[in-house]
């Protein structure tokens, strides 16, 4: 796969702009936001860290942004890709454009990959959907993918079936799936989370090589801070479905303004600092348990 | 460890599965140690901090520590009795003395029981009275973990994460056990979510005296908690010592490379934001 002309137009604009996202669930006692007035931007060759612990609505804002919110849920607002509306788009619209224009990095790689489908031909029919090629081209794509992600022998791998792969090996085909096609952006929701702490540091080392040698933008959506801070140059704090606190990682790590994201950083436990009691997030013996 | 007899020793432990070797249709089967030769012991009042990463055989052997699984090989020692094989009432009274919080605080709590019934369910099992009644000892136990006492007659569907590991505690607590085994009971728990539990563990810990097994990935969380840690790879034990020990002087490669990828946040950044909060607090004083 050479990396050919990047899709979007590479005008200066940002890659992804949302303005004022709002992520709605009709339930019976009435509709919830889950994503309240979000706006952030990702440009190209940059990774936006979008941070926030459990519920707080990282998943919905991406699966907002791919067009892929669950039944029950509506998005309002404005998701603009290379300066294009897609909220709104219609379905097909929005097929044309996932996988080729834009791909997800999910965390649980088990349950994204088909066990009954050798990864060549998950590979080749994610490569497919939006390439008019013959089967043996589409292989030789694939190969270069696995290859790419750095699995050894692709040439032999890529008749595997899932099983027959790590956890890593496995979140590094799903990478491969979503390159593929060369999307201008990837977003990656929690996509070592599920993975041993050296597998981790591999996984998060190929997505850096990779994004420096395809200049992708990029969504890493994590609820741990240290990682945020080593993957992204921006980072959006959420809490409760709304922005705490935004700005440049340097920023937010060295002088978080907001009261959350200090407690937030105070609550994580070091390798380095002493060992008194871990700070809280609100006291629990006072009742503000979660 | 500490000095005089230990509360429990695991010695030179095994297991070990069948599995199919060349998927599943071959029928070729193979037998794999997941645990192999495992031996550590827990002081009383000490928390042992048993790591490794995923398949390492931590799960398997916290399981035969609690008698959950029988093991193929060695022994288990409580006060210096042999616990391994008892049945009946032996092992009736093994379980008021060692009880277990789990990873997934909903799976491990009965969904049609409420909170009252769940708490006190072990004390039934032991068939132990209660002094003051068991209304006294649940709202005192909601208490200590930080619940709200008048929540007993909800189901655990009605709790959060944190709080229905805070049931499981409880629960855990009920029969006083000399030892608690805590399998990733805080892995799935948010950050602030997880500073209180351990906390919670600590602070009840120095109330009690019960020892501690805690089984983890998270080294920097072992870290906050552990007295003792034991290094766990391919079913073997790679190294074992006191906490700063293995924190500040690990001897194996394996810890070693195992402390090298918990990633940190630059120290820079962390000093920087240090100094701001510190000349925060200094102005409004
Ligand atoms: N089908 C649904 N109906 C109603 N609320 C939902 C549904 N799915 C998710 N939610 C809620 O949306 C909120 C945000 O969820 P999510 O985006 O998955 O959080 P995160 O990824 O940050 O953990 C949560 O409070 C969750 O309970
Ligand atoms: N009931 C079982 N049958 C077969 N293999 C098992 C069983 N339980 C665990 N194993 C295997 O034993 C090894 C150790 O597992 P486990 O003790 O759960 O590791 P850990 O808790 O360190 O992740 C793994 O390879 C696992 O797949
Ligand atoms: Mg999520
Ligand atoms: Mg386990």
């Amino acid at each position: 796969m050479n990396r050919t002309e990047s899709k979007a137009r590479d005008d200066g604009g940002a890659l992804l702009e949302v303005r004022g996202l709002t992520v709605t669930f009709g339930t019976p006692r009435g509709d919830v936001d889950v994503v309240r007035d979000l706006s952030f931007t990702v440009d190209r060759r940059q990774t936006l860290g979008i941070v926030g612990e459990s519920g707080s609505g990282k998943s919905m804002t991406s699966l907002a942004v791919m067009g892929l919110l669950p039944k029950g849920a509506t998005a309002s607002g404005s998701i603009r890709l290379d300066g294009v509306e897609i909220l709104g788009k219609s379905d097909a619209a929005l097929r044309k454009l996932r996988g080729n224009s834009m791909a997800m990095v999910f965390q649980d790689p088990l349950s994204s990959l088909n066990p009954y489908y050798t990864v060549g031909l998950q590979i080749t029919e994610a490569y497919r959907a939006h390439h008019n090629v013959s089967r043996k081209a589409a292989r030789a794509v694939a190969i270069e993918a696995l290859d790419r992600v750095r699995i050894k022998d692709p040439h032999l791998r890529i008749d595997h079936y899932p099983h027959q792969f790590s956890g890593g090996m496995r979140q590094r085909i799903m990478i491969a799936i979503a390159l593929c096609c060369e999307p201008d952006l990837v977003i990656a929701d929690e996509p070592t989370t599920a993975l041993d702490v050296t597998v981790q540091a591999q996984i998060l080392e190929l997505m850096a090589d990779l994004q420096a040698e395809t200049g992708t933008g990029m969504i890493f959506i994590t609820h741990d801070l240290a990682v945020v801070s080593q993957v992204a140059q921006d980072v959006v704090v959420m809490n409760g479905g709304v922005q705490v606190e935004a700005g440049s990682t340097e920023q937010i790590f060295s002088a978080p303004q907001h009261d959350y994201t200090r407690a937030l950083l105070a609550a994580i436990p070091r390798l380095d600092d002493d060992l008194e009691e871990l700070k809280m997030v609100g006291d629990f013996r006072t009742g503000a348990t979660r | 460890m500490s000095a005089g007899e230990p509360l429990l020793e695991a010695r030179n432990l095994v297991k070990e599965f069948t599995t199919n070797t060349g998927g599943v249709l071959s029928g070729k089967k193979r037998a794999f140690r997941a645990v192999d030769d495992v031996s550590f012991a827990v002081g009383r009042a000490r928390t042992v901090a048993v790591v490794g990463e995923s398949g390492s055989g931590k799960s398997t052997t916290a399981r035969m520590v609690a008698r959950l699984m029988p093991a193929d090989g060695g022994s288990v020692l409580l006060d210096g009795e042999d616990v391994t094989h008892g049945t009946g009432a032996a092992l009736k009274h093994f379980r008021s003395q060692v009880q277990v919080v789990f990873q997934d605080p909903f799976s491990s709590l009965n969904p049609r029981h409420t909170v009252d019934r769940i708490i006190t369910a072990p004390l039934d099992y032991q068939g132990m009275g209660v002094p003051g009644g068991k209304r006294q000892l649940v709202k005192g136990l909601m208490e200590r973990v930080g619940l709200n006492p008048d929540h007993s007659g909800r189901y655990p569907s009605q709790f959060s994460g944190g709080q229905a590991q805070r049931i499981g505690i409880a629960r855990a607590l009920a029969v006083k056990p000399k030892l608690l085994i805590c399998d990733e009971a805080v892995s799935a728990l948010d950050v602030s979510v997880q500073a209180q539990v351990i906390n919670l563990f600590k602070s009840l810990q120095a109330e009690d005296g019960y020892s501690i097994i805690f089984i983890a990935h998270d080294l920097a969380v072992v870290r906050q908690i552990a007295h003792d840690v034991v290094v766990m790879n391919r079913g073997a034990v790679v190294e074992s010592g006191t906490r700063d020990e293995i924190f500040d002087n690990p001897t194996q490669p394996y810890t070693r490379s195992l402390l090298a990828a918990i990633p940190t946040i630059n120290p820079e950044w962390e000093a920087r934001r240090r100094v701001n909060e510190q000349r925060e607090r200094a102005a409004l004083t």
